[in-house]
């Protein structure tokens, strides 16, 4: 019945008119009313009752108060640019290869077998999504010199993409923080970007391995931390995941989860500090706000990095890991709401939420409509249960999570780099324009979610390289909810 | 025993598919003569020096063949069955099987250990055949064997279903022309569902069988032909001096008779001695490539000439020009009558072709010599057949135009027999004076 919707529909919008705006609405009948009272005698005959150094006493106490406001108002973080690795094409997995591997690696469990078929037929990937070449051996040869040598693949054709885009030098960079949750060789990864790029030898780098396909966040948090510490600087941060020494070479069902949606993938960012930067940096960065849920032992097991009982190491994912990401990201919501939401959308939710509480406890709970706090989502590409779950709670459109789930389909889960092939999707459709705000969210072992909001700082232009360069066109695609191996 | 075991080690397998995605649902259908060879596989092996694979990585020969492959997308596929129960290619981008090898021999003491052990070349490709699953059996196996002075084999094992020799050796060549950049068309366009089978009307009354095939029991998914004895695999070559020799005795009456007509009429009379009155092969099949307008749909296909000579004389009473006449003169082309066959059965009968009677393969056509590995050409190409029946098989197959031991030209005799024979045959050919 279109007509009933109508009505509420354009109430709702009133409303929200009303309460969003409602200082310009007080404010404009005061003003009104002191410029028709206004007289310019009366108005020089108070300033003239006070003496001249009580006038500048005033008036410098403003400049203090001013400047003492512009001094501790934290500095703005910039995102200069980005850049995504794009696997070579020599890298890539289509799903039958993968199932007639598995069938001669796992010849004794056809269980095991039949699991991953099932899984991979309704994971959402694409027959495009990149294993590094030592997992593409039967069986997978994971050597150290292979795991390096991915790293290096991805991680420096990243930065040197990074630099060309950005025209930066390495001697310009004052901070370097690597992220890669499940490789973390000695000397670190920041230490092999460091010696490849010879960066300075003051600068402040950082190496993150443990923390998950959250860690990008944590990066991006830890480099505005640090970015107001240090004036006038540049911050380096480099989010991947090292596929090659983690594939689990076992056969529980429960462990090999992670080899069917786990690909090759990493992102290079730049941030900067520098006031120069406010007119050529792509984003601003706006909010950052963390979630942790490890204290709940549930939560902290439910990734959880072990033996199987042939002794082969691989990651467990328990069976309710979509309750307690749905739990985590309520936690999420219930900080960052107050941070992003209109008024109209708080003043809604504080309502029901009393009158749950007073009146009767039946009440749906009001879902805070994100749509008005943000023009695009990036949900973390963790799988498509995580997607649909994501798009169900919070009530967003095929259209809001298109990025995600054509990231997956393209790319795979490449862990904490997704977010920013998702960016780069909206990006290369040309559908970032400025003032835009855009949520990126991701969840990881421990259990966590972050979240951070960035701000279009000027509209882009459909980028010409990229990881999407090449088939943006074909997409969006449509993906089958079982494909036909 | 012990030795073979580490000659060839540190072997890995891996997959390599083409570089773009094939659109899902896309099909290959094996016409009926495709069909009726896919109890057979070529085998063949490429012998380079060092030059050739010179500061080459495994990526760096695996890189080419993601573009090459784009155009064959059905080597790249998995077999399957329609709901008639007629085969057809999957194109699901499963990819070719990729092997990597080591040898401990160097390439020169490598060449002189093989003509020795006829089972040695067989360790420089796979020998697997499709099944017990269709659908996992990859149609198409590389292997790369390095040996230790940095010489290099590649070794491929083919399905026949995908097409013949010629076929084969073009595929190959094309691969070699990717690496120096040559630009591929775009692949032919292919089928999304399988065509229904329907019994065609207007086919001759007489259903006897064509003289070239021989229908085996029922195969199943396991394509295979079990032979009752082993058969065994022997090579010899043939200078041009010899061959000139050998011409020179049989022509008398004028007629010229090229090497081919020339060498199959010795082998023949050859086999014949070894078999007996009796036994002796008065059927022959000749396979030769197809004639340059002939009706081709692609690259890969099965369009060689299938043809028998029929001997109504005895054959080892004969003389060798005799039947090197009725090699040139009397053949009979089967293709239109094996094609004719299959369909009847709707591309379900199981046969053999090589084999069923003894069958001789003029691979002098097939351009062997052109895949060039960053511009080197082979030293050494053999190429033989698994799947052969008891009558056996004899591949003549051009000799290195330039260099080689021969000085250029010259044949290689591959000849594929009951391994009863082969000792045999070597007498008879030592009494020819073919082989030392």
């Amino acid at each position: 019945m279109p007509q009933q919707q109508l009505v509420p529909g354009k109430l709702k919008l009133g409303y929200q008119y009303l309460v969003n705006h409602i200082f310009t609405f007080a404010l404009i009948p005061i003003i009104f009313g002191i410029i028709l009272r206004l007289d310019p005698h009366k108005l020089l005959n108070i300033i003239s009752q006070y003496s001249l150094v009580q006038i500048l006493l005033s008036s410098f106490l403003l400049i203090f108060f001013a400047t003492l406001y512009f001094m501790s108002k934290p500095r703005s973080i910039y995102l200069v640019d980005y850049a995504c690795y794009k696997p070579p094409v020599t890298c890539r997995v289509p799903f039958s290869t993968f199932m007639e591997h598995s069938r001669l690696i796992l010849k004794d469990n056809p269980k095991s077998v039949d699991f991953q078929m099932r899984i991979l037929e309704r994971s959402g990937l694409g027959e495009e999504t990149c294993l590094p070449p030592a997992i593409h051996y039967i069986p997978p040869t994971p050597t150290m010199e292979a795991a390096r040598g991915e790293a290096e693949t991805v991680i420096f054709s990243a930065i040197d993409s990074l630099m060309h885009k950005t025209g930066i030098t390495p001697k310009d960079i004052d901070i370097l923080i690597v992220n890669c949750s499940l490789f973390s060789p000695t000397p670190s990864l920041s230490a092999m970007v460091v010696n490849k790029y010879k960066l300075r030898s003051n600068i402040k780098s950082f190496n993150l391995s443990g923390m998950g396909c959250s860690a990008g966040l944590i990066s991006i948090d830890l480099a505005r931390d640090l970015l107001q510490v240090h004036p006038n600087s540049y911050a380096l941060v480099v989010s991947t995941e090292i596929i090659t020494p983690n594939y689990y070479q076992g056969s529980e069902r429960a462990m090999l989860l992670p080899n069917c949606l786990f690909r090759m993938g990493g992102a290079a960012i730049l941030l900067s500090n520098k006031r120069r930067d406010s007119t050529r940096a792509k984003y601003k960065l706006v909010h950052v706000v963390r979630t942790h849920k490890g204290s709940d032992d549930k939560a902290y097991r439910c990734v959880y990095e072990q033996e199987d009982p042939q002794g082969k190491v691989g990651i467990n994912l328990s069976k309710d890991l979509m309750v307690i990401a749905g739990e985590a990201l309520k936690s999420n919501i219930t900080t960052i709401g107050p941070l992003v939401l209109p008024a109209s959308e708080q003043l809604l939710f504080l309502f029901t939420l009393i009158g749950r509480k007073i009146f009767n406890p039946k009440w749906k709970p009001y879902i805070p409509d994100f749509k008005q706090a943000f023009e695009h989502f990036c949900i973390h590409a963790g799988g498509r249960a995580v997607i649909d779950e994501l798009q169900k709670n919070l009530e967003l459109s095929a259209e809001h999570v298109e990025a995600s789930r054509m990231t997956l389909h393209r790319f795979g889960n490449t862990s904490s780099s997704s977010l920013w092939y998702e960016i780069g999707y909206i990006e290369a459709k040309g559908r970032m324009k400025k003032g835009d705000r855009v949520w990126q969210i991701a969840f990881g072992s421990g259990f966590k979610c972050n979240s951070a909001v960035w701000k279009c700082n000027r509209t882009i232009k459909t980028p010409t390289d990229g990881p999407w360069q090449d088939c943006i066109d074909r997409y969006p695609v449509h993906i089958p909810e079982i494909v036909k191996i | 025993m012990v030795m073979e075991k580490t000659l060839i080690y540190n072997i890995k397998l891996s997959s390599v598919g083409p570089g773009n995605v094939t659109s899902p649902d896309t099909i290959f259908e094996p016409g009926n003569i495709d069909l009726a060879m896919k109890l057979h596989y070529l085998r063949g092996i490429y012998y380079f020096r060092s030059q050739a694979f010179e500061g080459l990585n495994t990526l760096s020969i695996k890189e080419p063949m993601f573009a090459w492959l784009n155009k064959f997308p059905m080597t790249c596929g998995r077999l399957r069955r329609a709901e008639s129960g007629r085969a057809y290619i999957k194109c699901n981008d499963c990819g070719v099987r990729f092997i990597e090898a080591k040898c401990e021999k160097t390439m020169d003491e490598w060449l002189e250990m093989k003509v020795e052990d006829v089972n040695l070349e067989k360790m420089l490709l796979s020998n697997q055949i499709i099944g017990p699953e269709l659908a996992f059996s990859p149609l198409v196996l590389i292997q790369f064997t390095k040996f230790k002075c940095g010489g290099m084999a590649v070794g491929l094992s083919w399905a026949h279903v995908l097409g013949d020799a010629f076929s084969l050796a073009e595929f190959m060549n094309i691969l070699g022309r990717v690496m120096v950049g040559y630009e591929l068309s775009p692949p032919i366009s292919l089928a999304q569902t399988p065509t229904k089978s329907t019994i065609s009307n207007g086919l001759p009354k007489v259903f006897k069988d064509p003289l070239s095939i021989k229908r085996v029991s029922p195969v199943g998914d396991n394509w295979v032909n079990f032979t009752k004895c082993k058969m065994e695999t022997f090579s010899f070559d043939v200078t041009p001096a010899k061959l000139n020799d050998i011409q020179s005795k049989l022509s008398q009456n004028g007629t010229n008779f090229s090497p081919f007509e020339t060498l199959c009429a010795l082998l023949w009379r050859c086999i014949a001695k070894i078999r007996g009155k009796e036994f002796e092969p008065k059927v022959v099949t000749i396979c030769k490539k197809s004639e340059p307008n002939y009706n081709t749909y692609g690259i890969l296909s099965n369009s060689q000439v299938v043809s028998v000579v029929k001997a109504n004389f005895s054959i080892l009473e004969a003389n060798t020009s005799d039947l090197a006449t009725l090699v040139k003169n009397e053949e009979s082309d089967e293709r239109k009558i094996i094609e004719e066959t299959m369909q009847r059965d709707c591309g379900m009968a199981d046969f053999i072709v090589y084999g069923a009677n003894l069958t001789f393969l003029n691979l002098e056509e097939a351009e062997l010599y052109k895949f060039e590995y960053k511009g080197q050409k082979p030293v050494s190409v053999n190429y033989w057949l698994d799947g052969v029946g008891e009558e056996g098989a004899i591949l003549v197959l051009p000799g290195p135009k330039d260099g080689g031991e021969n000085g250029g030209g010259g044949w290689t005799i591959t000849a594929i027999l009951p391994e009863n024979e082969v000792n045999e045959l070597k007498l008879e050919l030592k009494r020819e004076g073919l082989v030392a």
